[in-house]
């Protein structure tokens, strides 16, 4: 019962904290200066006359409260409205644009996943110190190293000067680059936390039975280190919003940074709300499934 | 090691242009030299593609004249050629169109181009779109009939000069295209290459058109893949191959010269940059003539384009270059600001009665780096400069609220001398770059050049209009310099024309094709 509310309240908060992002995203959209219709006068073919005709129009004159709302009631239908700058419907927009992310997101997720827990287990099991020294390594490089700074070096060694792969489009680069930062984020502290697992009386029960060092670490070593290796997850996967953002620009891969950037430039409202509301919903979503499971496999938070 | 600061006299930079301008026509020859290969895919990034609609169109006309062409098309000497039209007779008083299409020209569905589809596009301009540079020029179209198949007759309610030209840009879609009565989805055109499959933002697939009226042969290419991605690192993907033809910025194409795989070009008509006072409400004391003075006393038009474009830039006081039929000789021989000069600003200010130390001016620019030149300059004479550098939009809305005293702009290539004028006139569409100005007696001076039929007295009406700038500081231009495009030495055939658009009747990429490198 305790624990069902406790989900429920969760679920509440999250809510609560995607309504908030979406009302500051529409407030700070009205507040930049220009709007559509100053992106088709650009070009010089408007009079005043006609860019006030063109915003009655497109409804860019209504009173913000009456937008939002508006909007608000259409989005839960899932009717984000349509692009101002394409007069496409937004939904098909986004649904271009997800998979690129997505992929992009996962791919380095579980690269980042697989390459810390396989360093730090592996550091901890055997107690080499060439691997604990790579952890670090990877550490240090992932703060001091910006994913867009190594970007642009990949770019310029693999694709500019040996040619493996393309400049623009290419996906794996930036799975990987992102992959390393999210391992380092994520292999050192796991590592800390593993080194005091294996001096755990457990693990020490363990070797002493004569178990081998594999099945120590998937069954003695890694279930201790889970809590921490979610946790740490959480963090990544929030991260990962501003990671791909640039990283998208930067290799030029069409996912919703590239549309939220392009849709900011243009002023085109629809897209750039849609946009941030789903990154929004998505963060708040992935936040409160993490400290549900978080819950569930460590039974010390649900004292 | 610092490099010496070369100052180049105008002189100098004049003909530094000329030995570029026939640097740039050198490489058609050479390319004459290679035998045309058939196929291949080139892949082309300038700007964008905003709609499907090319009646709609937003500013960005590079990509949809790869698949759509209209009736005439400009030479890259600026002047006017035919394109679906063979030739056009203008009657006695320049109100009557005749323009006798091209035989054999086939849309891309089969069907021929006739007149009835010709009217058929004018009438859909005319009556369905609002905005854009033709619409005003089509509210003057009285009558436009199909007297025979080949035959279109357009009677305009008064004289206008600039139609021909502007024709140019009224492209010939079919009729039978998909969303011809509200959006056209699938325009289906002419032009060497068709509209395939159009991701925006993404990329057009533009395969070539077999049968292209242009001949057996062109195009030469199996296809074109537009590359319509924003911000993207153009002159890396140059580099590695990925991209054949591409617009880069004026210093990353002086690096890129560098790399003996890479052509680097212009566009041949300019960008031209300038100074203007907020002309619609200006602010005391910039509604003085003399602060005005004072203020343009103060900029170094030299120095701005030395850190501009080195290497291509051109002094101006026009807003034409050297060279340019309406370049006015006797206006830049009176240049009132060939450099800069401190001690008349001084002493302008002085006799205004105003302390610069006191004026705190309110300039808008675009986030360049270009303005942050003049912005030093009036610091230097003595001003405080509060500087509002915003994105195009912001800097749109800005200047349109006309609270500001100085703008630090820009503006790019155009199909007619007119559409740079129109921009000074009352109503002209927007004007706010050029700070609105108001102005019966400007005003009728371009409606008469517009009006008038004789070239030579057009040039005449034009200059007087534009002299009448000059007298009451309306702005200041400093000089003109074109935008660089930059192509992969395997690229043959491709020399970039007078405006963004890659297909005219002389050349262009219809007949340019890739060779193994």
């Amino acid at each position: 019962m305790a624990q069902l509310s406790r989900i429920l309240l969760a679920l509440l908060r999250m809510a609560a904290q995607a309504a908030g992002i979406v009302v500051i995203v529409f407030l700070l959209c009205r507040i930049a200066p220009g709007d559509a219709v100053d992106r088709l006068a650009l070009e010089g073919g408007l009079t005043s006359a006609e860019e006030t005709a063109l915003r009655h129009e497109m409804g860019l004159d209504q009173p913000i409260l009456v937008d939002l709302l508006t909007w608000s009631a259409h989005a839960l239908a899932g009717d984000f409205g349509q692009s101002l700058r394409y007069g496409r419907p937004v939904a098909d927009m986004l649904a271009t644009a997800l998979p690129t992310t997505l992929t992009l997101a996962a791919g380095s997720f579980v690269v980042g996943l697989l390459l810390a827990m396989g360093l730090a287990v592996s550091a901890a099991v055997t107690g080499n110190r060439v691997l604990a020294l790579t952890v670090n390594l990877v550490n240090v490089w992932s703060i001091a190293l910006p994913t867009f700074c190594v970007g642009v070096v990949a770019i310029l060694v693999f694709s500019v000067w040996l040619g493996w792969l393309p400049v623009i489009g290419a996906l794996a680069m930036p799975i990987v680059i992102i992959g390393i930062d999210n391992a380092g984020q994520i292999g050192k502290p796991l590592l800390e936390e593993l080194r005091e697992a294996t001096t755990s009386a457990h693990v020490r029960t363990a070797r002493a039975k004569g178990l081998g060092r594999p099945r120590i670490a998937v069954f003695h070593l890694l279930p201790t280190a889970l809590p921490v290796a979610l946790a740490l997850s959480g963090l990544v996967l929030a991260g990962l919003v501003a990671g791909t953002l640039t990283m998208e620009i930067l290799f030029g891969l069409p996912g919703l940074g590239s549309l939220m950037l392009n849709a900011i430039h243009g002023r085109d409202y629809p897209v750039v709300q849609a946009a941030i509301t789903v990154v929004a919903v998505a963060l708040v979503v992935i936040n409160a499934v993490i400290d549900i499971i978080h819950h569930a496999v460590d039974p010390r938070l649900a004292r | 090691m610092t490099k010496p600061f070369v100052r180049l006299d105008r002189r100098q930079m004049m003909i530094g242009t000329a030995a570029a301008a026939l640097l740039a026509s050198a490489p058609l020859a050479a390319a004459q030299d290679a035998a045309p290969n058939h196929g291949g895919v080139l892949n082309y990034a300038t700007l964008g593609l905003d709609t499907s609609d090319p009646h709609r169109h937003t500013g960005s006309i590079a990509v949809q004249q790869l698949y759509v062409e209209a009736l005439t098309s400009i030479g890259p000497d600026g002047r006017v050629e035919p394109f679906l039209a063979e030739r056009w007779d203008v009657s006695e008083d320049g109100k009557t169109y005749t323009f006798t299409l091209r035989d054999g020209v086939t849309f891309h569905n089969g069907d021929p181009l006739d007149a009835d589809a010709v009217v058929a596009n004018i009438e859909r301009v005319r009556n369905n779109v609002t905005g854009g540079w033709l619409a005003s020029a089509m509210k003057l179209v009285e009558s436009v009939e199909a007297t025979d198949p080949r035959t279109v007759v357009l009677t305009m309610s008064e004289p206008y000069a600039p139609l021909v030209n502007l024709m140019s840009e009224l492209w010939i879609v079919s009729p039978a295209s998909k969303g011809w009565d509200a959006t056209i989805e699938t325009p289906i055109g002419t032009g060497p290459f068709m509209f395939g499959e159009w991701k925006p933002q993404v990329s057009l697939t533009a395969p070539a058109f077999a049968h292209y009226w242009r001949g057996e042969d062109l195009p030469y290419l199996s296809a074109v893949e537009v590359n319509l991605r924003e911000d993207i690192d153009k002159a890396n993907a140059l580099r590695a191959g990925d991209l054949d033809i591409v617009n880069v910025g004026r210093d990353v194409a002086r690096r890129l010269a560098q790399d003996p795989a890479i052509r680097t070009s212009t566009l041949k008509d300019s960008t031209w940059y300038f100074v203007s006072f907020n002309n619609r409400s200006p602010r005391p004391p910039f509604d003085d003539p003399k602060v005005r003075e004072a203020v343009m006393h103060a900029i170094d038009k030299q120095a701005f384009m030395n850190f501009l474009a080195p290497e291509t830039g051109v002094l101006s006081n026009q807003m034409v270059m050297p060279g340019h039929v309406y370049f006015d000789e006797a206006i830049a021989a009176a240049d009132a600001y060939p450099q800069a000069d401190l001690e008349k600003t001084k002493a302008l200010l002085e006799e205004a009665g105003v302390d610069p130390s006191e004026i705190t001016i309110d300039l808008v620019s675009w986030q360049e780096n270009y303005p942050q030149v003049v912005v030093q300059m009036l610091r230097q004479a003595g001003f405080n400069v509060k500087h509002s550098a915003l994105d195009d939009l912001g800097a749109q809305n800005r200047l349109g609220q006309y609270d500001w005293d100085v703008a630090v702009m820009a503006s790019g290539p155009r199909a007619d001398i007119f559409l740079r004028y129109v921009r000074l006139m009352s109503d002209g569409p927007n004007p706010v770059l050029w700070g609105g100005i108001q102005d019966a007696e400007l005003d009728r001076l371009i409606k008469a050049a517009v009006a008038e039929t004789d070239e030579a007295a057009r040039k005449t009406l034009y200059s007087e209009a534009f002299q009448r700038v000059l007298d009451n500081d309306y702005f200041m231009v400093l000089g003109h310099a074109p935008n660089a495009i930059a192509m992969r030495e395997a690229v043959k055939g491709y020399e970039p024309g007078f405006t963004w658009s890659p297909n005219w009747v002389s050349g262009g990429i219809a007949q340019t094709f890739l060779i193994e490198d």
